[in-house]
């Protein structure tokens, strides 16, 4: 067997099990909420998010991958295919070895940054320090700023607005129905906008900006009449204790937190097998552009990769929210929700990586701002933000001597 | 800390707060029992009712504890900590002066109360009793206010916090008349010295519930 062939299988086994990390760590994101809400239970939440993550990788995940990731270092580096295939090895193993680490100490570490660092390690050492794009690498680390920060704000004002409009009125349950039109509206409006622009799935119809709007408006008005319809038929009051906001948003966050994890599998699946779709097409073609095609039984492994840390570790993580996050009822947890999807929405519009973990801790603090909460930890935004600076160079120096190590051998 | 996400969600201090009304609570009807077990003569139980009250203080003082050990600095809550911390200060207080009243009786196990006196003591307690169980309910009822933010729930605990200091304005009352009342009667200084510090000591239950009525008032201000 050849060395090209070793690294791939290498290159599938670790780009799996980077898909693997993100299923078991990352599901909190997308479905904490809900399962903290008991919006659904833990078994429902494990199905859920396994499926919407495998068809969000396969289906809306991205066909085309930049070969390093968001243009941070310069493509010089690959022109020679060899030192191509050596880098693409080298920052999977740098990353898989950070996520492990990660892992074993409890550190907040995101398979995103292990990834960035990593790729920008072996630039460094293949074409030295000028290759690094330093502007580019500036917006990104602005981001992991910016992104908390603004779905912290969409939370904070949406939980401001139920307390205003729905919580602090008479006759709560049936104001929550009067309103939910509103609420669902204003969902599905982010999330069509999202589908019709952040997928290429979308990108195929191509819809000018005016147009999508239009779209959009029209289908959250529909969309919302029909939901307030279905809840008024099939939702009655049970407690007259003011939880009849509760059971109307239990069933509109079902819908928010599926969007997360639909938005978490087509995003996040790139972290896993980029840079194994880089070695795939080096080992196919022997030569590499800019981009290169991602073919979509990759996406798919790398989907089914995630569903299986979903499945496997993923049950451990959601009975720790149950148990944990007894606070956050389904007001709460919409707020959170939409905070989230459409920071991942606006952010990716900007083509910053973000990961959806940056918006939910965001969307979190601003239900606890907003008086939401009973008990928030603040402080640990700041150690999160630490971690997540830190993987950078930290990835980057361990890609680095993963690179000389691969270099000795190939 | 490996997902963010969980490590943001902290022990709820309420939780920790209504535990520590409920022990408070409980403890109400003991201290009944024990005043008028003490004053009665015709029971051999008061040390045993004594021995709950401390225990009940000691597991009230580890709740409180708990609940300050566990917010650290940078915790989000809808009130603020100092407030909670005051709150819960009072609310320990209530306790507090529950065993020292207790404390105060054993130190003259054979005391003889002048009858006259006694249905007195009895009316001081009774009164003292009502805002220690108010403080139960004022929790519950200002953690709904914490969840919908409404109105009318914010009134709800604001009666309660009135209630509270009328029952305060009460309790001095009778406290008063015990201590015009001993002062009148032909009894030897060292009785009329321990039933004036007694009302005292019951009397100042209801002013920790009542403080602690003012520290929730506090939270609940827009």
């Amino acid at each position: 067997m050849s060395a090209e062939y070793l690294i791939l299988i290498i290159g599938f086994v670790f780009g799996f099990y980077m898909a693997w990390n993100i299923g078991a760590n990352d599901v909190a994101n997308s479905m904490a909420s809900a399962v903290g809400a008991k919006a659904i239970t833990i078994r429902q939440a494990v199905f859920i998010a396994g499926i919407l993550n495998i068809v969000g990788a396969t289906f809306i995940g991205s066909h085309v991958t930049n070969t390093i990731r968001k243009g941070i270092v310069s493509t010089e580096v690959m022109s020679d295919p060899h030192i191509a295939l050596a880098g693409a090895l080298a920052a999977l193993l740098a990353a898989a070895l950070w996520v492990s680490f990660a892992t074993w100490r409890s550190l907040p570490v995101s398979t995103t940054h292990s990834i960035v660092g990593a790729m920008i390690g072996f630039g460094i050492m293949a074409g030295g320090i000028s290759v690094i794009n330093w502007g580019k690498l500036g917006a990104v680390v602005l981001s992991w700023v910016i992104s908390p920060v603004f779905s912290l704000v969409i939370a904070f004002v949406m939980f401001k607005v139920i307390v205003r409009v729905i919580l602090s009125r008479d006759a709560i349950f049936e104001r929550s129905i009067r309103c939910s039109p509103y609420f669902i509206g204003i969902t599905v409006f982010v999330v069509v906008l999202s589908f019709l622009f952040k997928t290429p799935l979308g990108k195929k119809f191509s819809i000018s900006m005016p147009m999508a709007l239009i779209l959009s408006f029209l289908l959250a008005a529909v969309l919302g009449y029909i939901g307030k319809v279905l809840l008024r038929r099939y939702l009655v009051e049970t407690e007259s204790n003011g939880n009849g906001a509760e059971e109307v948003f239990r069933r509109i966050q079902i819908g928010t937190s599926c969007y997360v994890a639909l938005a978490q599998g087509a995003n996040d699946v790139a972290n896993a097998i980029g840079p194994l779709a880089v070695i795939y097409f080096l080992v196919k073609t022997g030569t590499i552009g800019d981009k290169v095609p991602v073919p979509i039984f990759l996406l798919m492994f790398g989907g089914i990769g995630i569903a299986l840390g979903i499945g496997m570790a993923g049950k451990r993580v959601m009975t720790t929210i149950g148990t944990k996050i007894t606070t956050l009822t389904n007001t709460r947890g919409f707020s959170v929700d939409f905070a989230a999807a459409t920071t991942v929405l606006l952010a990716s519009k900007m083509g910053l990586p973000v990961s959806t973990t940056h918006a939910a801790v965001g969307g979190v603090l601003g239900v606890g701002l907003a008086r939401g909460l009973e008990a928030v930890n603040f402080r640990i935004i700041f150690q999160i933000m630490i971690y997540w600076v830190l993987t950078v160079p930290a990835s980057a120096i361990t890609s680095m001597i993963v690179f000389k190590i691969i270099r000795i051998f190939y | 800390m490996r997902i963010p996400f969980l490590s943001m969600f902290m022990t709820s201090p309420f939780d920790g707060m209504q535990e520590h009304a409920e022990v408070v609570k409980d403890c109400a009807w003991v201290f009944q029992e024990a005043v008028e077990c003490h004053i009665s003569y015709k029971c051999s139980r008061f040390d045993s009712l004594r021995g709950d009250i401390i225990e009940m203080e000691r597991e009230a003082d580890s709740i409180k504890r708990r609940i300050r050990g566990h917010i650290p600095k940078g915790t989000i809550m809808p009130i603020d900590k100092f407030q909670l911390f005051r709150y819960l200060r009072e609310q320990d207080s209530v306790l507090d002066s529950v065993e020292h009243a207790l404390d105060w009786l054993s130190l003259r196990p054979d005391e003889k109360y002048p009858k006259e006196i006694q249905k007195d003591i009895f009316h001081l307690v009774e009164m003292v009793v009502d805002p220690i169980d108010e403080l139960g309910n004022m929790i519950v009822e200002a953690r709904k206010y914490f969840h919908n933010y409404k109105e009318k729930q914010r009134i709800i605990v604001k009666d309660i916090i009135r209630t509270l200091r009328l029952q305060e304005r009460e309790a001095d009352r009778v406290e008063h008349t015990i201590k015009a009342k001993i002062f009148s009667m032909d009894v030897d200084p060292i009785t009329v010295y321990h039933v004036v510090k007694l009302a005292e000591i019951i009397g100042s239950i209801a002013d920790h519930a009542e403080n602690a009525g003012d520290m929730m008032r506090a939270m609940v201000a827009k």
